[in-house]
Parts: structure tokens; sequence; C-alpha cells
């Protein structure tokens, strides 16, 4: 059996697993006896698309069942640079997977264009990870960091737009009420200074991510690649989620304490 | 034997209609599918549950009432301290409330499914389903309850034989009060392993849930899932249909002692002032199921509109009660009509103040549970500082309320004379059977809230359309705002019903001294004063026995009772609560262990062993249950014993006094911190996730015992504590050291 391979993005590692997306995303979030738990946001690779960089021969003497015929759950392959090293042609679905080991599977989507807006909140996920604000639309700001020109870039990029709802429109006064972000004052003044400094396109909230992001703050979706192609996520909307994801949805609404 | 007036036929016909009615419902919801395959699993599981839950409790109950029994013919038969009534009286009391439990627990459990599946076609349907369900219990509780009444008055009626009517009445009137002692005795451990249970069950799942695994509530692969769905069903349907039953009892059966005494010189005007009490509660049974009727929704109605359709029910059933009760005083022709039916709205109203103080001081909607979830901002440490001061706060109205419902019913049936103290307390004890008389449906409104909950449970385990949700999520939020408002009428009802259960133990002190006087030449009282025969302890008023017993602040006695009391309720909660503590740890382990030893629970290949935990839950109930309950009873014989009746007086005012406020604090504190939880989860100060959130979430781990252990237990020490005083006033006067 070929053995699927996963690219985790918090923290960034190339995986060799005999399990199915859900199984790997379960895996890795509650291990096998629940001793553990954590988030996990990891996407399919194309393994036939980036043969030339697996090392074949040890997956096929490492990702074999284990004792008792139960299948190897994970051979790690990269922890370094792993996302730049991937073509995002070879991206296949993404996988959400919450606290308690439900999985939800996102596939590609259409990026709907630029929506303007006067702030974008961004939360980078690989292959560093601050939270910060910026007046780029996501494939501007795709574009920004990747092309290598600034100061400050990587060869790629994956992030995700979280809400700002009222802020963007009126940072000072806009109630924020069902904004979970720590730090909402500091959120406030962040805003204040991007806004009134014509040159200022982006600036750091976060410096640090603590690898706990809220599902339910998503704004649109998640965005990954460089500047010349880029892919796009598009997180479901809440009625689809009720829909269809509910088990996924609920799990990922109820939090918990470390 | 005494001829009973015709009208007191009505009693026991009306509690027939009532257990008519509670069968006709049931049938009725038998009748409504459980839905799918998964829906009857689940509910299956939790019917198992509770009724091994309940077979166990019923088991050590069954042993405690033998021995109880037992002690009560010794006394009885050996001592002649107690009528030989007392056992069996004692006996039906406890059986019926356990009956009723068992009714509505069996109800409940059967509807929870089917309320489900009925929110499938509709709104209407599935309030229906879950409403008639809630009135099986609480027909169940009033029909049993005043069959059990009627039955023991006619029987007694039947064998009592006394040398004058009124002398007889006194005897079955207080003869029939000691029932009150089965009922407070099954109360107490209903209530408290019911609370101890439930929020075991409770807190335990959401622990794990939230400390250990991250899972969302009501998600099966919770191995406590199952168990704390069973938990709703013990702590809020058997448990206070408990509570409730001894105070609807208590307070018809104290009032009708208190008439007894108050009119002991004209038989006529006796047997009228027994029978009222009985008849209100009788007329408030058809106007409950009257009110039971008027409960309907519109499909999509929202929060406030099915809130409306439930009050409706209610306030017809109170408004009509007020009319019902003018016209049987009329009807009996009772003395001073006006003043007695002022007494019975007073403790209407008094009833009123209470149920909307607590939905003041709890619901999200106000001010004060905002501003408990707004210190959320800066901590856990502070949503814990602002509930504690706001649930003491929240004491006063509800006390204030008392305080005035106590004067005016007082004031209004004594014609507003302070001396004619015995038709005074007549007033406050009718005041009570007022607040209680439309029982039926103000219990059929709390017993909905935990189906509804249930239902919810059920609908999310078996993952039904998101429409369904939607119409479950508004049921469940419904029964948590009547749940809340069900918590201060129920401590309401028994501040009230305790009152009474102290006023008529003065007369079960005089019959305790008669039958000792049949085998001794004379009785002295602490006071020096010595009496001969039975006929001049009848004939001491109310103020002259406690100046006799020595019943006034300057006795040190007196205050010693009042600090054991006032320390009782203390002591009582602290051990409930560290019951909870200790039976929620006991749970974590069980669900670690589940975890680690049965693969698969996670990702759903494996279900976990839910019995196991709700064996641990009722384990840990009925172990933890003991030292409270025990507590309970032997301390009133103690001090009655140690202290005389001046000590026991003290005592049962300590401990009501400080029992109903620290109840209604633990209570409103609770159900405030819950509520200031869901304030942010409604998307206020960061909504879920926030740091504000997870700050109100430990706040609502601490309210938990709060307000559904500590808080309810307390309505119970507060009642059966007068209770065994009651029962026990024999020994008391036989034999108490000062």
């Amino acid at each position: 059996m070929k053995p699927n391979i996963y690219l985790n993005l918090t923290p960034e590692a190339l995986i060799a697993s005999m399990l199915s997306p859900e199984e790997f995303g379960s895996y890795m979030a509650v291990g096998i006896k629940k001793r553990t738990r954590g988030q996990v946001i990891f996407l399919e690779v194309d393994g036939d698309a980036i043969e030339d960089i697996l090392p074949l021969e040890y997956i096929n003497e490492r990702c074999i069942p284990q004792e008792g015929g139960r299948p190897k759950s994970s051979v790690y392959l990269s922890i370094y640079r792993v996302l730049e090293s991937i073509p995002v042609s070879a991206l296949k679905s993404l996988y959400l997977t919450t606290d308690d080991g439900r999985t939800m599977e996102i596939k590609k989507g259409d990026y709907p264009g630029d929506i303007k807006s006067s702030a974008h909140l961004y939360q980078e996920l690989c292959p560093v990870t601050p939270r910060i604000i910026s007046k780029l639309a996501p494939a501007q700001f795709i574009d920004y960091m990747t092309k290598g020109t600034e100061k400050v870039s990587v060869p790629k990029l994956a992030f995700v737009e979280l809400q700002l709802n009222g802020l963007t429109e009126d940072f000072e006064n806009s109630p924020a009420h069902n904004l979970p972000y720590p730090n909402i004052d500091h959120l406030r003044d962040c805003l204040k200074i991007l806004n009134e400094e014509p040159g200022k396109t982006q600036k750091t909230i976060v410096r640090f991510f603590s690898r706990e992001l809220l599902f339910r703050t998503i704004k649109n979706g998640f965005f990954i690649g460089d500047n010349k192609e880029m892919v796009y996520y598009p997180f479901p909307s809440e009625e689809e989620l009720n829909d269809k994801n509910y088990a996924w949805w609920r799990s990922a609404k109820s939090i918990g304490f470390n | 034997m005494q001829n009973i007036d015709n009208i007191f036929w009505f009693i026991p016909f009306s509690s027939l209609i009532a257990l008519g009615f509670a069968f006709h419902f049931f049938k009725q919801v038998m009748k409504e599918s459980e839905g799918t395959d998964k829906m009857i699993k689940v509910a299956s599981h939790v019917r198992k549950g509770a009724m091994a839950y309940l077979k166990q409790q019923y088991k050590v109950v069954g042993i405690f009432f033998l021995i109880i029994v037992i002690l009560f013919s010794v006394l009885a038969y050996g001592f002649n301290l107690q009528n030989e009534w007392v056992p069996g009286a004692f006996l039906t009391g406890g059986f019926f409330s356990a009956l009723a439990g068992f009714f509505g627990m069996k109800t409940a459990t059967y509807a929870s499914a089917r309320t489900a599946n009925a929110a499938r076609t509709s709104l209407n349907m599935a309030l229906r389903v879950a409403f008639r369900s809630g009135a099986v219990m609480g027909l169940v509780v009033v029909g049993l309850g005043l069959f059990d009444i009627s039955a023991w008055f006619i029987v007694l009626n039947y064998f009592v034989d006394e040398p004058t009517v009124a002398e007889k009445m006194m005897i079955i009137t207080t003869t029939m009060l000691t029932f009150g002692m089965g009922a407070s005795a099954q109360a107490l451990f209903a209530r408290v392993g019911g609370g101890i249970f439930t929020k075991a069950a409770d807190v335990g799942g959401d622990l794990v849930g939230k400390v250990e695994a991250g899972i969302p509530e009501d998600d099966p692969r919770n191995p406590a899932t199952i168990a704390d769905n069973v938990g709703d069903n013990v702590g809020d349907v058997a448990g206070m249909g408990a509570d409730l039953y001894e105070s609807y009892c208590g307070s018809i059966l104290a009032t009708a002692a208190l008439g007894a005494a108050a009119f002991m010189k004209d038989a006529d005007s006796q047997m009228k002032a027994i029978l009222a009490p009985m008849l209100i509660a009788a007329v408030g049974i058809i106007l409950s199921i009257i009110g039971i009727y008027m409960v309907k929704a519109k499909e999509g109605a929202t929060q406030r509109q099915l809130l409306k359709s439930l009050s409706r029910g209610t306030n017809i059933s109170s408004a009509l009660i007020i009319v019902f009760s003018w016209i049987i005083l009329y009807v009996l022709e009772l003395d001073n009509i006006w003043g007695i039916w002022g007494a019975i709205v007073t403790g209407l109203i008094t009833g009123i103040i209470i149920g909307r103080a607590t939905e003041y001081y709890t619901s999200e909607e106000y001010r004060p549970t905002q501003k408990i979830a707004e210190s959320s901002n800066t901590g856990a440490a502070t949503v814990i500082i602002s509930g504690l001061g706001m649930g003491m706060i929240s004491t006063a109205i509800p006390v204030m309320a008392v305080v005035a419902g106590i004067i005016f019913s007082f004031l209004f049936a004594s014609e507003f004379d302070v001396n004619n103290m015995s038709i005074g307390l007549y007033g406050i004890g009718i005041a009570a059977v007022g607040m209680l008389s439309t029982l039926g449906i103000t219990l059929a409104t709390d017993a909905y809230g935990p189906i509804a909950d249930n239902a919810g449970g059920n609908a999310e385990m078996c993952e039904l359309g998101p429409e369904v949700r939607k119409r479950t999520d508004s049921l469940d939020s419904l029964g948590n705002t009547t749940a809340a408002t069900g918590k201060g009428f129920a401590i309401g009802s028994a501040a009230l019903t305790a009152l009474a259960l102290l006023a008529s133990y003065i007369e079960e002190l005089k019959i305790g001294i008669i039958r000792l006087l049949q085998t001794a030449e004379n009785y002295s009282f602490p006071n020096g004063k010595v009496v001969f025969s039975a006929s001049e302890v009848s004939a001491i008023s109310l103020t002259d026995f406690m100046n006799f017993f020595k019943v006034n602040l300057m006795n040190p006695t007196v205050l010693i009772g009042i600090f054991i009391g006032s320390m009782m309720a203390f002591v009582f909660c602290g051990l409930t609560m560290n019951a909870v503590g200790r039976a929620a740890g006991a749970m974590v382990d069980e669900v670690r262990r589940q975890f680690r030893e049965i693969p698969g629970i996670l990702s759903g290949k494996n279900e976990p062993d839910y019995a196991n935990c709700v064996a641990i839950s009722t384990k840990g109930a009925q172990k933890e249950m003991m030292l409270p309950s025990i507590l309970a009873i032997t301390v009133p014989i103690a001090v009655g014993l140690i202290f005389g009746v001046a000590g026991t007086m003290g005592l049962l005012v300590g401990g009501l006094g400080a029992g109903f406020v620290l109840a209604v604090f633990m209570a409103n504190s609770g159900g405030a911190w819950d509520n200031a939880k869901k304030y942010v989860e409604a998307g206020h100060l960061g909504g879920k996730g926030s740091a504000a959130h997870k700050a109100t979430v430990i706040g609502d781990t601490v309210g938990d015992p709060f307000k559904d252990t500590s808080g309810p237990s307390l309505n119970i020490l507060i009642k059966l504590m007068s209770m065994v005083a009651i029962v026990m006033s024999g020994v008391t006067v036989a034999y108490s050291l000062l």
C-alpha cells in the first residue's frame, strides 16, 4: 500500500503515513491513548508530484504495518523549510483537526478576488507564525511577502485571514463583542497606527502563534503560495458547517483548558 | 366517628383527577415515536442509568426507613412517647414521595427522545410532549400528596377516639403531620443524593471535556455524557419533585394542625379551618390541569414567545386560584373570609416576587449577571468574587418578600390583632398553601426543563438536522430560565413551609405532654409550672407555652440552639460541596481510564462504557449523602435531648434563618455564574474561546454544586429539622436534660 504524504503546517513537517487523513488528524491531535491533545492543520500532498524530493527507500523501509498489523501512523521525512520545497500544484485538500481529533476536509476553491477593506487580519501559519494586520488583500499580501524584494520575506507562505468585524470601519469605537482575541486594545492601537501612517502597509499584532487557532474566527479561508501561484481553501459558512459538518463545528467551537 | 362534611370528598376526588390526568398525559406521551434507532439507543442508555440509580437509591432509603420505623414503633408501642399511627404515617409519606419520583423519572426518561423526535416535526409538538411529560410529574406529586393526606384523614377520623371533637381533630392533624417526616426523609435522600449524582456527572464530564479532551457537551464520545443526562433527571426531576412534594404536604398538614389548634373552641370552625388548606390544594389541582392545556406555542416562536406560552399556563392558574380560594372560603363560611383570603393572596404574591427576583439576579438579560460577565475581563478570580457578592446581595429581595409575607399573612388572618397569635400563624401556614396550591403546573414547568435538556442532548448525540437542533435548543434554553425561577420558588415555599412547621411544633409538644400525662401524674415545665390533665395542657395559649418552656432570647439554650442551627446550614453545605468535588474527581479518573483502556473511543470506533460512569456517580452519591443526611436527622434529636424545647426552637430558628438565606445565595450565585457564561457565549466580551469565556466557564463550574446540590439541599434541611423536631417532640418533653 502506497503511504499518504502529509504536510503539517503547525509546525511544518513532511510526514508519510499509512493512515487516512481523518485517522492521521486524530492521531496527531490526541494520540492513541488520549494522553495529549492539540489541533492540527495539515495538507495532503500528491506524492507522485514530489517523487523527486521524497526519500522513497526510507519510506518503504519505515512506513510499514506495525506489530499486529496496525498501520504505521507517522514517519517524519522533513521538519525544516518544508513548505518552500513543495510545489503549490502538488497540494491537495487541506484538513483541519480539532483538539479532540475531529477532522474536516477543505477542498481547493476559486479565489473570489480581492475584497476592498481598510485592514485585514492575517495569522501566518508557515514558515513563520506572527499575527499581523495589513492593508493588503490576500493575493497582494502573498505577493508582497514572497516576491523577495522586501527586507522581510519568505519563499512561500501559508496563512489564514481572520475576522475583524466592525473594527475595520471603526477601530476605536466598534464594540468587538464577538472577537475572542487577547489584548483587544492593543489590536485597536495597531489599527490606529496602520490607519494613521500612510506608508505603512502592515503591523505585527502578536509575534508568536500559540498553535491554537480559533476556527470560528476565520473570515474567508486559507491561502498558500508565492508570488507566482496561490491556492485558496475557502472556509465553509456557518450555515454549511451546521448542515454538513456539525460534529466538527461543535468540536471546533468548544474550548479546552491547557 | 365524626361525620365528614360532604365537601371533604372533593379532596380525594381531586387527587384522583390529578392521577387520572397524569396517566392520560403519560399515555399521550407514550404514543409518540422515539425516533430513529440511534435515538432509541441513547434514550435507553439514559433510562437504564436513571432506573439503576433509583433502584440503588431506594435500596439505601429502604434500609433507612426500616430502621426509623422500628425506632418509631419502639417509641410508640414500647414507651408511649408517640402516637401509634406515626410509624405507618411516616412510611406512607416516604412511600408516596418515592412513588412520585419513580413515575416522574420514568416519564421524563421516556419523554426526552420523544421530544427530540417531535422537534423533527414542529416546535409546538416538541413543547407539547416535553411539557405534558413534565405535567405527569407535577400531577403525580400533587395527586399522590393529596391522596395520602385525604386517605389518612379518613382512616384517622374512623379510628381515633377522643372525648371531644376538638381534641380528636387535634390528634388527627398532629398525627398526620408526622407523615411529612416520611416525605422529608425521602426528599433528603432524593435531593442530596440526586444533587451529588447530577453534579458529579456534570462537573466530572465537563472537566474531562474541557481539561482532558476538549470534547463538547453531550458528545457521545465522552463516557460521562449519559451519566450527565441521567443526572438531569435524578436531580431536577426526582430531587425537585421530592422537595416540592414535601413542601406541598408539609404546608397543608402544618396549616391543618395550626387550624385545629387555633379554632379549638368551636368544632365547626375547627373542621372548616382544617379542610380549607386541603380544599385550596384540591381546587389548585383542577386549575393546574386547566393551565396545562393553555400551554402551546406557534411554529417558529421566539424565546420570549415560548416563555410567554409557559407563563400563560401558570398565570391563568394563579389568577384563577385567587378567585376560587375566595369561593372556597365563602362556601366554608369560615370566619374572617377576607383576612384568610388576604393571607392566601399574600402567599401567592410572595412566590411571584421571589420568582421575579431570582430571574432578575440570574438572567443574562439583566445587569447583575451582565456585571459578573464583565468582571471576566480581569480573570476568573474576579468572576468568582463578583458572583459571590452578587449572590449575597440577591438575598435581600427574597428575604424581604418572605418578611412581608409573614407580616401581612399574619396580620390579615389575625384581623390585625397581634395578640391573636394562633390564628395569625394559621394565616402564615395558609399563605404557604396559597403559594403551593398550583404546584401541579409549577412543577410541570420545572420538570419540563431537564426533559428539554435531555431532548437537546439526544438531538446532539444523534446528530439530528440543524432545524431540529434549533428547536431543541430553544426548548432547552427556555428550560434553563424556568429551572432558575423554579429553584427560587422551591426555596421560598420551603421557607414558608418551615415557618408553618415551626409554629405547629408547639402543637406537637402539647400532644407529647398529653401523652406523658397518660402514664404520669403531672408534667413540670422548665419554668416550674406544673400541669395535671390533658384539658389543662390543651387550654394553654401559645404565648404561655413559650414562657413555660423559657423560649426567650435571655435563655442561653435558645442562643445555643440558634448557633447550632446556623452552623448546621453551613456544615451541611460544606459537606455536600465536598461530596461533589470527590465524586466528580472519581468520575474524571474513570473517564481517563476508559480513554486509556478502550481504544477507539475518540475516533468513534468503540462506544465508551456509559454504565460504569453511571455506576460511579451512583456509588459516589450514595456514599457521600450519608453523612449530611445522618447529621440533618440526628442533630435535632440530640439538641432536643440535651437542650430541650428551648434549644430545639433555637435550632429550628437558626437553621431556618441561616439556611434560607444561604440557599437563596447559593442558588442565585450558581445561576448567575451559569448565565454569565452563556452571556459571553452569545457573543459578548469576546465570545466563545476568549479569555473572558474561560474565566466564566470556571465560574460556572464553581457554581454547579452551589445551584444544583448544596443550595437545593438546604431546602430539605430547614424543613427536615422541623419535621424531626415535631416527630420527636414526645421524646424531647420526656427526656430532655435541660
